[in-house]
């Protein structure tokens, strides 16, 4: 599509470049007149009563200025459930649960406070697993969960450990099972693992003497924790403003509100006072929610034919001790159960429940990874009881726009992409149906494997999205938009549209990655893909609206009808005549005839926009629209086993989506991104916890994130340009999609050159040996044979 | 009870003495009251996860520390301070204890090793070191110093029957002596993380009678030469067998740990492996 | 106790405490907020300061040990507001995303080019995998290393 635009389409530059030259603010950054710093303490207790909290030897320190405990804050605080204590209330519900808050006129001193303050717990049962949370017998770690405030959405189970339960049904298959000549039944299993954005999470807070509460946090989205803020502590929204800087990386772990209350409630204890709260590594590990691990339970039928028939499925998120946003993320694993293919009869439980361990919350692919995890195994599996090649079952039962139907019981749309067109392309690109070449040393094992996936932002009905153009006295613009910057660059491709549709050069528009809620219009959050489609929207029609102003301010100068006048090259022009143009920069202000007369004004465009025909979904089915579009994604890899160390190297990764692309160089940065964090989360990252709960390895040092070493030698990305309706330029997010199809790929490539399955992510060095020598204990005989000699 | 998992670092005295003698002496002053400090990418992360000092000892203000000094036919002598960095640099440690360098490359990342230093590494409390098992199959001996005088002990000694270094409170490491290396002798090392590494050095390889190959382990807490390997070696038979036979000997001797980073069975199956790896990479036999 | 620093070029005087790191001392005492923590334990590598010359990662220095020494951040490489030609590499090779490595990266391509102007693609990612990034998979960042390299060799950009 490149040709029919001039910035559409095109890697034009990121504008941030202070991130590069220097000068690029962070929350972290974040230095306020007389600013106070606050340091939480924690119990090292997985489940626990508190029964005394002794804070005196902390306040004769000098410098200490305050301390706080769990019954100063007395809200719950929670996006979809508010099941989230301020500080520990009465019992504590995971190692390293914050129990207090010390505040002091240095982090030194701060620290040297919390060390002094002495508590005692009265250890109760924990929950460690979700098996052990599921049991009759468990202990109920959240004694008042029918109690909480919630979304209608949200079902959970009071007198369990349930925080949500989600039911997905169509067609009948309990009776389906009878109709099928395969079945395959497996469990799918992963370690809690981390978003790990380099920027640790960091807020501070003051209230002005108007009462105005201001907070400056790294987040993904201003106005979801302004909204958060104003309903978990009963505040007016009018008396929030939210300021968003650079955010460093938020990967969905900083979607919502995060600890933006801890400042807040302190500020408001200490007569407005700025204070500051920014967490080290370790304990972003612990204080922040991280992504949960899973359980999913799959049992799936097809004929001989190679047709999917029915699935049935039990689907579980280890939610930790506070669901967060993991409540809809089962949501989205539920509803989405069977990935791009089209099954008649589908049955699905899906849970997220709690237990004694660290927070959970969303993570790029909301619910999708741990589907696409799983269920695309699944897909190996059954092709090969089947005897059909992989790539011809998928496309045998891939979902075809205009005629599926979806799981949630909807027509899939027409204009919805091409689920077999990437699965097809990924297929070639990575050659699999050619043997890789062998390595030069015979313990290295190559093999090949693919997977697909389809994702839609799965986002409340009224997830709106609103712009403002501003029209500048030089011609140039200025765009204010809600959505937040910590990366993905969406600012840049809004700006590319806003230069596309005036015909003005890229760097006449300025969009601001700063932002406060007070001064730019809503959006509802920067999550699920959803910143260039939703705001995107929003945009162009906030262009028409300035657009139809500059024509009629044009109209009237050159005394001709509205629609007699067109925008080009940054001009307003009578159509068909050249000679007749007006400057942009000359109608900003209004435009002055040569008598001195005035119209108009300065020229400001606003839209709005409000995704059409999504629905709440039937609580007993599923049924309904969830989102507003998908993208479909397939990704193939060329891995390496070394039989010696177990360790497993990806050489090659491709990746093919449906999406039109608004900028190449972004896209790639998103696809290369989500490579690399597919293949840390396939093969390397885990958070582990110990038998009493606490983390084995919340540091970089322990939890191992992909390097550089860690790239494949080559990596393909494509698009197949296919065109959304109602989307900016047909353009639709991407940004998730990348990440998705890794873990399963690299599974079923394993599975393709050595045989061996590893069912449980990631899969480390020591999880692929204990299944080789299960599965194939005559790989160490023959390697032990050519190797040792014996 | 409670946890605290802290940001900044507790206070500490810093001291920077400029010789040899005003740091022995102040480390004989302060004993087990003051850490030295080489590159500091350990000391730094345990003092602020928890160990207390009163004093920290900088030594790399003493110049002879810096040193590294190789005389033909006698060795290599490197100073406690010497950063991994100055080691992959040289060229005899490159070229003549290639077992070293080839671990030293190993060690952490690039800007890592432009502070971390070998003294620090060999003193490292968590007993995770990847140049113990090189300087163990290279015959090193440390230099250990304090006003009461010097000694000198095998590297392989340095580590206590049932953990712990063999320093005293008063003492610090200053030097470390490699012998000259056996002529032709090749040396590799084999390492997966922080979870196993193996240090091989081969000579004479085709002349069975003075054939050396000596094999040590690096795992915490007990880095380990494994004596008797060399015997193995000596006997008359195909290298292949040799190698099969040598590895049976060590799979009865070393016993690797369990622990949060590997179990005992990933680490039996790195000694089993990684050791033919390693075995027939250096003695140059074909799979 | 009082300790001089050559940052940027301007000698810099300032009292610290012994416990100080000079990540601190270059964010809180001198303002320099481009020098960031990432993990404090030495591993990521966002904390990278250039420090006579080599490359080091300031959460594992103390101030103190850094008296005397001449210390360079990205603020440094550019001159009267004109950015190097390494940091506009990373600009035209889309080579950051959320911008929280990103100067730690930059001074690694930068020290690159001034040291190792004829290094191997394999030479270039041991020196880059010191850093850790969670956004751009790596690949671009190289791709800009390698544009800086090249417009090194070839004398000034294209
Ligand atoms: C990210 C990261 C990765 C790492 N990877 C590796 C790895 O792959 N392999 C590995 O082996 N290590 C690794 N390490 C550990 C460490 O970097 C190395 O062991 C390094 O060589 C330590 O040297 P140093 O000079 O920094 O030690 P320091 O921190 O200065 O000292 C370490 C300890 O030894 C003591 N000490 C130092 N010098 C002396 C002396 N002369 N006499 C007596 N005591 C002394 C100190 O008091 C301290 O207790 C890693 C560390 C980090 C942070």
């Amino acid at each position: 599509m490149s040709s029919e635009f001039r910035y559409v389409g095109q890697p034009v530059k990121r504008f941030d470049v202070d991130k590069v030259y220097g000068g690029a603010l962070f929350a972290s950054d974040i230095e306020l007149p007389g600013m106070l710093w606050i340091k939480l303490v924690s119990a090292p207790y997985s489940h626990a009563r508190i029964k005394r909290i002794d804070c005196s030897e902390a306040l004769k320190i000098p410098g200490v200025v305050a301390v706080f405990t769990g019954e100063d804050f007395p809200y719950k605080v929670g996006i979809y459930a508010a099941d989230r204590d301020v500080l520990a209330r009465g019992k504590v519900l995971y190692y390293g649960h914050p129990i207090a808050a010390v505040v002091a006129e240095s982090l030194d001193i701060a620290e040297k406070a919390a060390e002094t303050i002495d508590a005692e717990f009265e250890p109760l049962p924990a929950v460690l697993s979700i098996e052990e949370a599921l049991s009759p017998r468990a202990p109920v770690i959240h004694e008042r969960l029918g109690e909480y405030r919630r979304a209608s959405f949200i079902n959970p189970v009071p007198g369990t450990n349930i925080a949500n339960r989600v039911k997905l049904r169509k067609g009948d298959a309990q009776k389906a099972m009878e109709d099928v000549d395969v079945v395959v039944e497996e469990t799918y299993r992963s370690d809690p693992q981390s978003h790990a954005y380099m920027e640790t999470w960091a807020g501070a807070a003051t209230i002005r003497s108007d009462g105005t509460v201001e907070v400056w946090s790294s987040h993904q989205s201003p106005f979801a924790v302004r909204n958060l803020l104003a309903m978990s502590l009963g505040l007016p929204v009018s008396k929030i403003v939210v300021h968003h800087l650079y955010t460093g990386g938020g990967f969905g772990g900083k979607a919502g509100l995060l600890l933006e209350h801890i400042p807040v409630l302190i500020s408001m204890k200490l007569g407005g006072r700025p204070v500051f709260l920014q967490l080290n590594r370790e304990e972003n590990f612990y204080y922040m929610a991280q992504k949960p691990g899973f359980l999913f339970k799959m049992k799936t039928g097809a004929t001989k034919d190679g047709k999917l028939v029915f699935h049935i499925g039990e689907y579980y998120l280890d939610a930790g001790a506070y669901a967060d946003y993991t409540v809809n993320v089962i949501r989205s694993s539920t509803f989405m159960a069977t990935g791009p293919y089209e099954i008649p009869h589908i049955h699905v439980d899906g849970y997220a429940v709690y237990t004694n361990k660290v927070p959970t919350t969303a993570f790029r692919g909301f619910g999708i990874l741990e589907l696409t995890a799983s269920f695309e195994q699944q897909m190996d599996i059954l092709a090969e009881k089947l005897g059909i090649d992989p790539i011809e079952f998928r496309l045998k039962n891939a979902l075809k726009p205009g005629v599926s139907i979806t799981p949630t019981q909807e027509v899939l749309a027409e204009d919805a992409g091409d689920p077999a067109g990437v699965i097809r392309r990924a297929a070639e690109l990575i050659g699999y149906h050619i043997p890789p070449q062998r390595s030069e040393e015979p313990w290295k094992v190559r093999g090949k494997g693919i997977a697909a996936a389809w994702k839609g932002p799965v986002q409340p009905p009224n997830a709106a999205s609103s712009a403002i153009v501003k029209l500048n006295e030089d011609g140039s613009v200025d765009v204010l938009v809600g959505t937040g910057e910590f990366g993905q660059g969406t600012i840049i491709a809004l700006a590319q549209i806003v230069a596309e549709e005036l015909g003005i050069p890229v760097e006449k528009v300025r969009i601001s990655p700063y932002r406060s809620t007070d001064l730019v219009p809503y959006t509802w959050q920067t999550v699920g893909s959803r910143g260039l489609y939703s705001d995107g929207q929003a945009l162009i029609r906030a262009l028409q609206d300035l657009k139809d102003q500059i024509k009629e301010v044009a109209a009237r100068a050159f005394n001709v009808f509205k629609d007699e006048v067109e925008i080009r090259d940054g001009k307003a022009c009578v159509v068909g005549k050249h000679s007749e143009c007006i400057p942009l920069e000359r109608l900003a202000l209004g435009y002055t005839f040569p008598s001195g007369e005035t119209i108009h004004g300065p020229i400001i465009g606003r839209g709005s926009h409000v995704p059409s025909g999504t629905t709440y979904l039937d609580p007993e089915t599923g049924k309904g629209n969830p989102k507003p579009f998908v993208t479909f994604v397939a990704g193939g890899v060329e891995v390496e086993v070394d039989l010696v160390t177990m360790q497993v190297r990806v050489l090659k990764a491709v990746l093919v989506t449906d999406a039109r692309i608004i900028n190449p160089g972004l896209a790639e940065g998103q696809a290369y991104g989500g490579i690399l964090m597919g293949i840390g989360l396939a093969l390397k990252e885990a958070i582990g916890f110990d038998e009493i709960g606490a983390l084995r390895n919340p540091s970089f040092l322990e939890y191992r994130l992909p390097r550089v070493e860690d790239m494949p030698v080559e990596m393909i990305f494509e698009s197949l340009n296919v065109p959304q309706r109602n989307a900016p330029y047909g353009a639709k997010g991407i940004g998730e999609l990348t990440a998705l199809p890794w873990q399963a790929a690299i599974a079923n490539a394993i599975y393709r050159a050595i045989g061996v399955r590893v069912k449980e992510y990631p899969i480390t060095p020591e999880r692929l040996l204990k299944a080789v020598k299960e599965q194939r204990p005559d790989i160490l005989t023959e390697l032990r044979k050519i190797m040792v000699g014996v | 009870m409670s946890l605290i998992l802290r940001t900044t670092l507790p206070d500490f005295d810093y001291l920077l003495p400029s010789s040899l003698d005003e740091l022995l002496a102040l480390k004989a002053k302060y004993g087990e009251r003051a850490a030295v400090i080489a590159g500091g990418t350990v000391l730094l992360n345990l003092i602020r996860l928890g160990f207390r000092y009163d004093y920290v000892i900088d030594i790399k203000g003493v110049r002879e520390l810096s040193a590294i000094e190789y005389r033909e036919g006698k060795g290599l002598v490197i100073g406690a301070a010497v950063t991994l960095r100055d080691l992959e640099n040289n060229e005899v440690v490159r070229d003549k204890y290639r077992v070293l360098w080839d671990a030293v490359r190993q060690i952490g990342d690039f800007h890592l090793r432009n502070r971390a230093t070998i003294g620090g590494n060999i003193c490292n409390p968590t007993l995770q070191a990847d140049t113990i098992a090189p300087l163990a199959v290279l015959g090193a001996s440390i230099e250990i110093s304090s006003m009461r005088g010097s000694r000198r002990v095998a590297i392989w000694e340095l580590v206590k029957e049932g953990g712990g270094l063999l320093l005293d409170p008063d003492e610090i490491l200053t030097r470390i002596y490699i012998p000259e290396p056996p002529k032709g002798s090749r040396g590799a090392y084999f390492k997966v993380w922080w979870i196993a590494g193996i240090a091989a050095l081969a000579a004479n390889i085709d002349n069975p009678r003075e054939r050396i190959v000596r094999i040590a382990y690096s795992f915490a807490p007990s880095p380990k030469l494994v004596e008797g390997v060399e015997r193995i070696f000596r006997q008359e038979k195909p290298l292949k067998v040799l190698i099969g036979d040598a590895i049976n000997y060590i799979k009865t001797i070393v016993t690797p740990p369990s622990d949060a980073r590997a179990s005992r069975e990933y680490r039996e199956h790195l000694v089993e492996f990684g050791t033919a790896y390693l075995l027939r990479k250096l003695l140059g036999v074909e799979v | 106790m009082r300790i001089s620093l050559t940052v940027n070029g301007v000698k810099r005087v300032v009292d610290v405490k012994p416990n100080e790191r000079l990540l601190d001392v270059l964010r809180y005492r001198l303002g320099i907020k481009s020098v960031r923590a990432g993990c404090l334990v030495g591993d990521c590598g966002i904390c990278t300061v250039i420090v006579d010359g080599k490359l080091v990662k300031s959460c594992l220095v103390l101030a103190a040990e850094a008296n005397g020494s001449n210390i360079v951040t990205v603020e440094g490489l550019s001159t009267n507001m004109r950015p190097s030609p390494v940091q506009r590499a990373f600009v035209e090779s889309f080579g950051y995303q959320c911008g929280y490595c990103t100067p730690a990266f930059v001074l690694t391509a930068h020290w690159i080019t001034e040291n190792m102007v004829n290094a191997s693609d394999e030479e270039i990612a041991r020196v880059l995998n010191s850093v850790v990034c969670r956004c751009t998979g790596y690949k671009q960042i190289v791709d800009s290393v390698k544009l800086a390299l090249k417009w090194r060799r070839e004398g000034g950009e294209r």
